[in-house]
């Protein structure tokens, strides 16, 4: 548009001089404090080129008090260090600022420590910052915060600097290890944390392969190599920056186009079905922990008898078809389960696949309800919840749906929930079959069947609401009569080959039908990263932990 | 002795409407503390199904949930006025700061978008008004109703689609690309407006960045309100044209242009900038949207972020926050609209 009047021009003048002064201004560095954007590595043992990490994982906190979440978890494994880890590509925990852990005696776990371990602000990481670590965890017991980890924990104490014993409520817990590498088990400062209360994010300091540089909440965060590292596992890459998206398409958008240089967590099935082809970006599987299951409430699933409620779930066991799931819903993201174990854990069989076979069977599912005097087709209420598995549920659901009524042996009224309300009217008998998904607290089998089968378990699906007279005790504890509980105990308290076989008699009653639980899908560990990132594969091991240390950009 | 009376008037019109702002924000922070308290205490919303209940009783005695409510309301009250809106629930950040550091993000979208709707409104606007009925008006009316009616995510994706990716012109999220949001990180004194911040740290292509990272966000939210803008101008400057001063001006032999551009136009203009003061509410809900789609991480963001997880003492501060903004808005275009025009104050 022509500008002809005055007052025009006066505006036009005025635009013209604020761009000036904002040139000469940005030409001066009016406000300057430093000379470049990222560090210069601070100290690591390797410089490696800057890189720049995205994710949708939110932090909570980044005091471990007040953190028990994936988001929060993923940044402080790189800055915290543990007593005890699983290293990269290994099944069980390894020592890491400890020398040793051992049990002293059955309800004794005493860890020596490595001696000259160091926070990243020179103060040195003793016995008795390792006592104070898990104590305050348990004292401040936040409601975001892991105390709920360390249900078995007594006490810890510093004999002396370098040695702490934990006192443990039950005896030879195997699974006692894992806990202190999972988010109860990050070491921090006794002289920078509050006993009482959660530290700020930005204040945090540990003794990890990195520590933080700027910090800018749940929008981008910079870690620089820890000069006082003193563990095995020295970063590849000095400078590490993780930036935060709220919408998957965008993090898409950004490794796609070079923005970023890894994707971790959470790119959807078509994204990341799309990248698969692109160039410039390559998209790395590994063994995942995340389970998905199908879950029948005992009380208000459908069948007049438990004979009948048992044939209804066998029949349902043989009609659903996970690979078709995987292929068309999650484009090979999700694998099929037959376990509810993962693949990869010892103690995983295939106890579903083995009693039912991988593909739907219509016949041997229409046996079962005509044996158990069932009139066909069956009216299934399944209910799934659509903002906390991933935005494939409904696709998902609808697919298990049409499969179900493919064989003509049900009706299923699908109906979803949000998952606030999802997680209250799921264990208050509302719905009679649901979704139900587990990301595991540390790569054990323990984690995957003792929560489900344990005394008041999480799920309330009332399985076994009766002790062994008959008489309702309640609770939901598991049931006696199915020799479920001296399984348990087995596999908790035992090692070796006894622990093995006792996950594999669980699974073996969990599949024949007594327990409400099938497992339906199997998640993958998914990170996209450009062609010219190393290191990604090496770390997407069952652990789940992943370890910005490994990677580098060549 | 007509200026003393003038000036007096002015000043009395503007104590007033400060005296009116306070009742004002009152009635809308008491509404705002009752509406969330009516929904359910805020530890019972974030931790219900997560926590037994005798935990959650604990965490609301801490808390002081369990005192009578009018005592809260008053503890909540003074808080506000002494700019404490409390701690969230979630991931235990001061609100305050929360508003500090997002809240600049979010006057930098609108300043950007209202530089957008002012670009297209007023000159289009007029273009409209003065081709009236004729094509280039019809085609404006269009324009300018669907600017408005299309909603922002909609209109985000495909400016996302268009510049960012078959054209590869604009960044497609984020305030800044990551070397320069780290860099600026470090700036002193920071402000948190992204392009002060730039401009204060003197790279030049640093400024640049930020631009080009604000283009696409500040249209997509400009549009919304820029196309309410163009027509305000169009009807007002019509109606203007039809005064008996400009008929007069027409009569005296004045060239149609001139008659729009020097008598017409800048009286126009007056109701737009009244308008403008309602547009602030309208940019603050049209970048809750606008931020999500751009990543920008603003105060709406932060919101939608926070009614996610339901973190009512969050949201009970933010929204109080906007509520006040907007009260304090109000006034402040109050006070252009009666220095601009002289009928406002009687």
């Amino acid at each position: 548009m022509l500008i002809t009047d005055r007052r025009s021009r006066h505006v036009l003048a005025v635009c013209a001089a604020a761009a000036v002064l904002a040139g000469s201004l940005a030409a001066c560095g009016a406000g300057k404090k430093d000379s470049g954007s990222s560090s210069s590595g601070s100290g690591g043992s390797t410089g490696g080129k800057p890189m720049t990490i995205g994710t949708t994982d939110k932090v909570v906190a980044l005091d471990p008090a007040g953190s028990y979440d994936n988001g929060s978890l993923m940044l402080e494994t790189q800055v915290y260090q543990y007593l005890m880890t699983i290293p990269p590509g290994g099944k069980t925990p390894q020592p890491d600022a400890a020398e040793s852990c051992s049990f002293t005696t059955p309800t004794e776990y005493t860890c020596k420590m490595k001696p000259g371990l160091k926070f990243s602000n020179g103060d040195p990481l003793t016995a008795k910052d390792v006592a104070f670590t898990y104590t305050r965890i348990v004292k401040i017991n936040d409601p975001n915060g892991p105390a709920s980890l360390l249900a078995n924990m007594v006490s810890a104490t510093a004999s002396d600097d370098t040695t702490v014993v934990f006192k443990l409520k039950n005896a030879n817990d195997q699974t006692w290890p894992y806990i202190i590498g999972t988010s109860a088990g990050p070491l921090v400062d006794s002289k920078v944390f509050p006993a009482d209360k959660l530290l700020a994010d930005d204040k945090i300091i540990g003794s990890g392969q990195y520590k933080l540089g700027s910090y800018s909440k749940n929008n981008l965060v910079q870690l620089q190599a820890n000069p006082n590292y003193a563990g095995a596992f020295k970063p590849k890459t000095a400078d590490v920056t993780l930036k935060y998206y709220t919408q998957a398409s965008n993090l898409k958008l950004d490794i796609q186009s070079g923005a970023i240089d890894v994707a971790w967590r959470s790119l959807t099935s078509t994204d990341i079905d799309s990248l698969r082809n692109a160039s410039g970006v390559k998209v790395h599987t590994g063994p995942g922990g995340e389970l998905r299951y199908m879950v029948f409430n005992f009380k208000t699933m459908p069948g007049g008898s438990d004979a009948q409620k048992r044939a209804v779930r066998r029949a349902v066991a043989y009609s659903v078809d996970r690979q078709s799931i995987s292929d068309k819903v999650y484009k090979g993201t999700y694998k099929p389960a037959y376990s509810m174990i993962p693949d990869g854990l010892p103690g995983h069989v295939d106890a579903f696949k083995d009693e039912f076979g991988a593909s739907p069977d219509k016949a041997k599912a229409t046996s079962e309800l005509q044996q158990a005097g069932i009139k066909t087709p069956v009216t299934l209420n399944l209910e799934y919840t659509t903002d906390h598995y991933g935005p494939s549920s409904d696709q998902e659901y609808n697919e298990l749906k049409r499969q179900l009524e493919g064989t003509g042996l049900f009706k299923v009224n699908l109906q979803s929930t949000e998952f606030d309300t999802y997680s209250k009217e799921r264990v208050a008998d509302s719905y009679p079959i649901y979704q139900l998904g587990w990301f595991p607290d540390f790569p054990d089998g323990d984690n995957y069947v003792g929560p489900f089968l344990a005394n008041n378990n999480f799920v309330h699906a009332h399985y076994c609401d009766a002790d062994a007279n008959g008489t309702p005790t309640g609770t939901n504890r598991p049931c006696d009569k199915d020799g479920v509980l001296p399984l348990l105990t087995a596999e908790e308290t035992k090692t070796g080959d006894a622990r093995t076989q006792a996950f594999a008699q669980i699974q073996a009653k969990l599949a024949s039908g007594q327990l409400p639980y099938l497992p339906l899908l199997e998640g993958q560990q998914i990170a996209v990263a450009r062609s010219n990132v190393t290191g990604v594969d090496e770390t997407l091991d069952i652990s789940f932990i992943f370890r910005f240390w490994m990677l580098s950009k060549s | 002795m007509a200026t003393t009376t003038a000036s007096g008037s002015l000043r009395t019109y503007l104590v007033t409407r400060l005296l009116l702002v306070i009742p004002m924000v009152w009635i809308l922070v008491t509404l705002v503390f009752f509406v969330m308290r009516v929904i359910g205490d805020p530890i019972s919303s974030a931790f219900g199904g997560r926590l037994p209940p005798d935990q959650i009783a604990i965490r609301k005695h801490n808390a002081g949930l369990d005192r009578p409510i009018l005592t809260q309301y008053w503890d909540y009250l003074t808080g506000v006025v002494h700019g404490d809106f409390g701690t969230a629930l979630t991931d235990n950040q001061r609100i305050s700061h929360v508003l500090w550091v997002k809240g600049a993000a979010t006057l930098e979208l609108s300043f950007w978008a209202l530089i957008v709707a002012l670009i297209i409104g007023i000159p289009l606007g007029r273009v409209a008004a003065r081709y009236r009925d004729r094509l280039p008006d019809v085609g404006l009316r269009l324009f300018a109703v669907l600017a408005y009616a299309m909603p922002v995510f909609f209109v985000g994706l495909l400016l996302k689609l268009l510049f960012a990716i078959k054209l590869g012109w604009l960044p497609a999220s984020g305030r800044a690309s990551t070397n320069v949001e780290l860099a600026i990180q470090n700036v002193s004194p920071k402000t948190n407006i992204y392009i002060i911040d730039a401009i204060l740290y003197g790279n030049t292509s640093y400024v640049v960045d930020v631009l080009k990272h604000a283009v696409l966000p500040a249209i997509a939210l400009g549009l919304l309100v820029g196309g309410g803008f163009l027509r305000l101008v169009r009807v007002n400057l019509l109606q203007t044209l039809r005064a008996d001063y400009v008929e007069a001006a027409r009569a005296r032999g004045v060239p149609e242009r001139r008659v729009v551009r020097s008598h017409a136009f800048r009286n126009a203009l007056i109701p737009v900038v009244t308008v403008m003061g309602l547009q602030v509410a309208a940019l603050l809900g049209g970048a809750v949207l606008t931020e999500e789609t751009f990543e920008w991480q603003g105060i709406g963001y932060t919101l939608a972020q926070y009614l996610i997880n339901r973190d009512f003492i969050a949201v009970q501060g933010i929204v109080t926050a906007i509520a006040v903004i907007v009260a304090i808005m109000s006034f402040l275009i109050d006070v252009v609209a009666a220095v601009v025009d002289p009928r406002v104050r009687y």
